[in-house]
């Protein structure tokens, strides 16, 4: 291929660009002095990250590559065919997606990676991430996919590792990330081994083009999913979350979190809709009881965290399950023959996705930014911050609004998208439809409304109120580079939710679905459903009646003006000091209480009396623990099991030489006698 | 274009003027009832002027959003007016009154008084605001339900075309699904509005406190706000729950004929809901806030069966 | 060479691995066991020299001479060595008694000839039909490694073993490349040579060198 020709094919001089850019990356992390790695490599990574969401977007609107092929040559080893990077639509949209989170986490990183995540190890691992985790959309065959996972997760892995030297819980955190990775690449190999045996290649035209038979395909599928849903963090393989996603640098949690769990929904996507499509019903089935039970724990968990990078790592766990259950919806109106409100679903699950991505990355940047200035991740032990930290609280704000899915952001679009599927199901003759879209429709609905209670609890007590404890009163704001990364995170929250019709007819070409159109400006309309969504009226309406009502509360106020007073009122002067005021652990008490047996809390009141005065209290102290019901309860016997197991084993090594050196004798008779009487 | 803004126009002054009066009336029930005289059918505007004629205060140390809280209230209250149709069914073309938008917007109005809970930084702020979230959680299931059983019918969630289509078929309105649902439309409003048995709209008692938790900061213009950004929140749902239930009079287009025919049937539907809600509140208890999720769960279950019922039995 | 001169030298050579094999089962001076070893590296030695010539390679006389020197002089010197260092020159330490040992030797030789059939499959080569000798050879250092506790005799089982490897490598495949061969070669050298400085300590630590008596090796 000449330069020229190149240069007029976008996809691949995009590509082209990204291992170049990583590669610049890894090499200034490695050799740039420690005063300009910072900037240099995560000024690096962040156009590598641009030109991702480029490319991606130019793949997303139809720019098709002529497909990269990267020849590989391990020496010694039996040659591998080249690896093959063409993106489609669908991987392009994933791509874009994962381009410009990089981009912001990159961003963001400039100004807060500081100690062990702003080393080489750091920057270098930070950056070999981001090229896997933009790679695997663009992958064309399962080599390249998986070579492309591998890199993600080894990346990852080492950030992770970051600040093991000051923190316990970051070894166990890692222990846990690393081994499930690598159980879902393990069940994704051998998944993809059975799709290629049955089919005949690697690359994902020659699976989607081979007949594969019934049961083999159920193998594939089971397989398959087992090590996406791990990725992506669906019920009930997502114990990793809440441990891995809290202890990484947040500018590396931001990815994790808002990207990487999206490549398991791209797995799922490519899975259902490109490789084994009209798969038998309860394929859609499984997609959605796994998605419900995902969101309804996962928000459920997120109310009563008080730790806030933990609470919003459930809510990851949260919107996953969303989307994977509106991509269940779909599949089974799809095997309804229902396309067309089939499509909107699907539709809807895209959505949700990327403005999953958009809010989840400001979150998660803002968390970061009030770790870096307060120390803390409790928030019962923060407050006050929106007066110290303007700019973050504002943009955290923003966010939360998106999370909870409220106008006019797109997370208020995604939510209304796949409610308007859900009513539009003609399920008058099919009974499975009229039971399980009412139960989807409930669960996405408790979704919603503890996922405003969480969100409200988060910016609530962290930001509002009174600081709580020294640290919180001794914030300050952010730094340049992370206020502009958290400016711009909270700019894509807010402005893709006022362009929902574009942006759905480009996600709608993602996965061929009709119906999808533009409307009076930018606002959306879904013809299967004939409901139209115009955020911009909207807000156009909203000004028109809050203007005058400003203007009229103006008037009053220079006619009675706000006087300042010494305490708050609190029922006759407030005295009190600030560790009075309600925190986290107390905002989400009575969800506690009502959800008790699916959370298990276990709660313990200390009471300390006087010496002098026994009926007189000193001090009580109370102690709440949430821990995650499914590890509890699946994981833990299961480890148990496998170390009773394992001592079982144990009594076989007695220690003789000679009884070692007996089994190697025994297995090689054994081995001989069986291949001779074959 | 010009039609569908005046109407409303039309039903943002109908709502602010019916609002207090709707109020006053529901009080002076209650009072009779129980035996008082009651302060006057009046005595809610009287209150709001004074209101609004008071300086609001500020502690050391609090944000904007004890400013801009009550004012977004009184916007997403005056919104829903806008949006819901009270005196005609014509709806703004760009922004028809769709369901899940007319809830979100509820649900703004919702966490702006929440946050202003929080804001105070007083324990009874955020006490408030806990209940108050946790309710609004808990009833969301029952609202998008029995929005699903109201639209299934329609064919669309757009509210204007749901009441046209039940003022079309007036069969549909005593249709067992079509009660169920109101039903539990009935148990949303009682909670979105913290009135009895969820919240009593009376109290200042620290144990039973909920919406009055959440303001009790607030005084002056900001109060001024908060109560009539409630009551308006009370008004358009009660205009809502009584259009669906009983869509006579309410207008097709904005003929000035149609519209004071329309802005007469809504003023009464409400006003005589509003009284018979206070009435049966003389009748029955708070709740104590751990067996209000009981009552809300129960509400679920008739929107559930409502929804289950149209399709697997109609 | 002749068909005739090949078919002889091949029996030669194949025969006295195996005699030298049984031989090494039946006695229990250590200073013959390591006597047998060196017959028994001069016996691969030819065998390696004869398919190799056969086969029309050159470079047999090298790999030939390559074992010769290493495990007909090499190795067995630095056993020899050790073993005086240590005062040991013969095996008292044997877990089962003589008669058991030879009937197990005999009937793993029988064994060693059933198997290797059906394995090979249907090799008309002449060399091929060797092969169960090489199996013999490895199934009978297996034995030795198992009923002998002295840690000499477990070195010259293992050697052994090496040696019965060799032995159906050049039979079935006319030998290994000369890399692999070397590398082979060279780290039985060097277990050979790391064993006998640890046989000098365990004498010193214990008193003996049964390694019966070891027992530290697991959890």
């Amino acid at each position: 291929m000449t330069p020229l020709a190149l240069a007029f094919n976008l996809v691949d001089a995009g590509l082209l660009a990204q291992l170049l850019l990583g590669a610049l990356a890894v090499v200034a992390a490695v050799t740039v002095p420690a005063r300009l790695r910072n900037v240099l490599s995560g000024s690096l990574i962040s156009v590598a990250g641009v030109a991702a969401a480029v490319t991606g977007t130019a793949a997303l609107l139809g720019a098709v590559g002529t497909g990269l092929r990267i020849p590989v040559a391990l020496p010694l080893a039996a040659p591998f065919e080249p690896l093959l990077l063409a993106p489609d639509r669908l991987g392009g949209l994933f791509m874009a997606l994962a381009g410009a989170v990089v981009a912001l986490a990159a961003l963001f990183g400039i100004g807060y990676a500081h100690g062990p995540a702003a080393s080489r190890t750091g920057w270098t691992a930070f950056a070999v991430f981001a090229l896997g985790m933009q790679l695997v959309p663009a992958a064309a065959d399962a080599i390249t996919f998986l070579l492309a996972w591998e890199l993600m997760a080894g990346g990852s892995t080492v950030l992770l590792l970051a600040d093991h030297a000051s923190r316990g819980q970051v070894r166990r955190a890692t222990i846990w990330y690393a081994v499930m990775t690598h159980l879902s690449f393990l069940f994704l190999l051998a998944g993809f081994g059975v799709l290629a045996a049955a089919t005949g290649g690697t690359s994902w035209a020659t699976m989607a083009g081979g007949a594969v038979a019934a049961p083999v395909a159920t193998l594939a599928f089971v397989l398959l999913l087992a090590g996406l849903a791990t990725k992506a963090g669906l019920l009930p393989v997502h114990v990793w979350l809440p441990r891995a996603h809290p202890e990484a640098p947040s500018h590396m949690s931001a990815a994790m979190s808002a990207a990487m769990v999206k490549m398991g929904v791209y797995g799922v996507l490519l899975l259902t809709l490109r490789l084994l499509p009209d798969g038998p019903r309860w394929w859609a089935i499984v997609l959605i009881a796994l998605g419900a039970g995902s969101a309804l724990y996962g928000i459920l968990q997120a109310s009563v965290q008080a730790d806030l990078k933990k609470l919003l790592a459930y809510s990851t766990t949260e919107n996953v399950g969303l989307i994977t259950t509106a991509i269940g919806v779909g599949l089974l109106l799809r095997s309804s023959s229902q396309f067309a409100v089939a499509g909107v679903a699907l539709v809807a699950a895209l959505l949700l996705a990327v403005s999953h991505a958009a809010f989840k990355s400001v979150l998660f940047l803002g968390a970061g930014s009030v770790l870096h200035a307060t120390g803390e991740r409790d928030l019962d032990l923060l407050g006050g911050l929106a007066a110290r930290m303007p700019w973050t609280s504002v943009s955290f704000g923003v966010g939360a609004l998106g999370a909870a899915a409220l106008p006019v952001t797109s997370g208020f679009v995604a939510e209304w998208a796949l409610l308007q599927s859900l009513i539009h199901v003609d399920a008058r003759a099919d009974r499975l439809l009229a039971i399980v879209i009412p139960i989807t429709m409930g669960v996405v609905a408790l979704t919603v409304g503890l996922g405003l209670l969480t969100f409200v609890k988060a910016y609530g007590i962290g930001f509002l109120a009174r600081p709580r404890t020294p640290a919180a009163a001794g914030a300050h704001e952010a730094g340049p580079a992370m206020r502009a990364a958290l400016v711009l995170g909270a700019v894509l929250v807010v402005g893709l939710g006022l362009v929902p019709g574009p942006l759905s007819q480009a996600l709608a070409g993602a996965i061929s679905a009709g119906g999808v159109s533009t409307t009076g400006g930018a606002g959306l309309l879904l013809e299967a459903a004939d409901a139209v969504l115009n955020p911009v009226a909207l807000t156009l309406l909203t000004l028109a009646i809050l203007v005058p009502l400003v203007a009229l509360n103006g008037v009053l106020a220079r006619r009675h003006p706000r006087r300042d007073v010494e305490l708050a009122w609190g029922c006759g002067g407030e005295r009190t000091s600030p560790r009075m005021e309600y925190n986290a652990t107390s905002y989400s008490e009575p969800l506690v209480r009502v959800f008790r047996s699916s959370l298990q809390a276990r709660q313990l009141v200390d009471v300390v009396h006087h010496e002098d005065a026994p009926l007189l209290v000193e001090q009580m102290t109370f102690t709440q623990e949430t821990g995650d019901v499914i590890e509890d309860r699946l994981y833990l016997p299961a480890t148990r099991w496998a170390g009773r197991l394992g001592d079982l084993a144990r009594t076989v090594q007695n220690g003789s030489i000679h009884r070692y050196v007996g089994f190697s004798f025994a297995a090689l008779v054994l081995v001989l006698v069986l291949v001779a009487l074959r | 274009m010009i039609d569908s803004v005046v109407v409303v126009v039309v039903q943002l002054v109908l709502a602010v003027a019916v609002t207090p009066v709707l109020i006053g009336v529901m009080r002076t029930t209650r009072a009779r009832l129980e035996g008082r005289f009651g302060g006057g059918v009046w005595q809610p505007w009287r209150d709001v002027r004074k209101l609004m004629a008071k300086e609001p205060t500020r502690a050391p140390g609090s944000t904007p959003v004890l400013t801009v809280a009550p004012i977004l209230l009184m916007a997403s209250s005056l919104v829903l007016c806008a949006l819901i149709p009270l005196a005609s069914t014509l709806a703004l073309e760009s922004v028809p009154g769709d369901l899940f938008v007319v809830v979100s917007v509820l649900l703004l109005g919702t966490v702006a008084l929440a946050l202003l809970g929080l804001e105070s930084g007083t324990a009874f702020g955020g006490m408030g605001s806990s209940r108050h979230m946790v309710i609004a959680a808990l009833v969301e299931p029952t609202v998008l339900l029995s929005i699903y059983a109201l639209s299934v019918p329609a064919g669309t969630s757009a509210l204007a075309a749901i009441v046209q289509a039940r003022r079309a078929d007036p069969a549909s309105l005593l249709n067992p699904v079509s009660l169920l649902a109101i039903f539990a439309l009935v148990v949303v409003v009682i909670a979105e509005t913290g009135r009895l048995p969820v919240d009593n709209p009376s109290t200042h008692l620290e144990l039973t406190m909920i919406h009055e938790a959440m303001i009790l900061e607030s005084g002056g213009r900001d109060l001024g706000w908060l109560e009539l950004g409630s009551w308006l929140r009370l008004t358009a749902l009660l205009g809502l729950v009584a259009n669906l239930a009983l869509p006579l009079g309410i207008g097709q287009d904005a003929a000035p004929l149609t519209l004071v025919v329309g802005i007469a049937a809504v003023t009464v539907k409400v006003l005589v809901l509003g009284a018979a809600l206070a009435a049966a509140e003389v009748f029955i208890a708070k709740l104590r806030l751990f067996r209000v999720p009981e009552l809300l769960a129960g509400s679920f279950v008739l929107a559930f069966l409502s929804v289950s019922a149209s399709y697997l039995v109609f | 060479m002749s068909i005739q001169t090949y078919q002889q030298l091949l029996a030669t050579t194949t025969g006295l691995l195996l005699l030298t094999a049984v031989l090494q089962v039946w006695g229990r001076s250590i200073v013959r066991a390591i006597g047998l070893l060196v017959l028994q590296g001069i016996a691969l030695a030819g065998l390696v020299l004869t398919v190799g010539l056969y086969a029309g390679e050159d470079s047999a006389w090298v790999v030939a001479g390559l074992l010769l020197v290493v495990k007909a002089v090499i190795m067995p010197w630095a056993m020899l060595r050790s073993a005086r260092l240590i005062g040991v020159t013969r095996e008292h330490s044997s877990r089962v008694n003589a008669a058991v040992e030879l009937i197990g030797a005999a009937g793993l030789t029988l064994l060693a000839y059933a198997v290797s059939g059906p394995i090979l499959g249907n090799h008309s080569d002449l060399a091929a039909q060797a092969v169960p000798v090489g199996f013999s050879l490895v199934l009978l250092g297996f034995w030795q490694l198992l009923v002998r506790g002295s840690a000499i005799t477990q070195l010259v089982g293992f050697l052994m073993l090496d040696n019965g490897i060799a032995t159906i490598s050049f039979l079935t495949f006319g030998g290994l490349p000369l890399v692999v061969e070397l590398g082979a070669t060279l780290d039985v050298l060097l277990v050979v040579l790391i064993l006998g400085v640890l046989m000098v300590r365990m004498q010193a630590e214990q008193g003996h060198i049964d390694i019966s008596e070891l027992r530290e090796l697991r959890d």
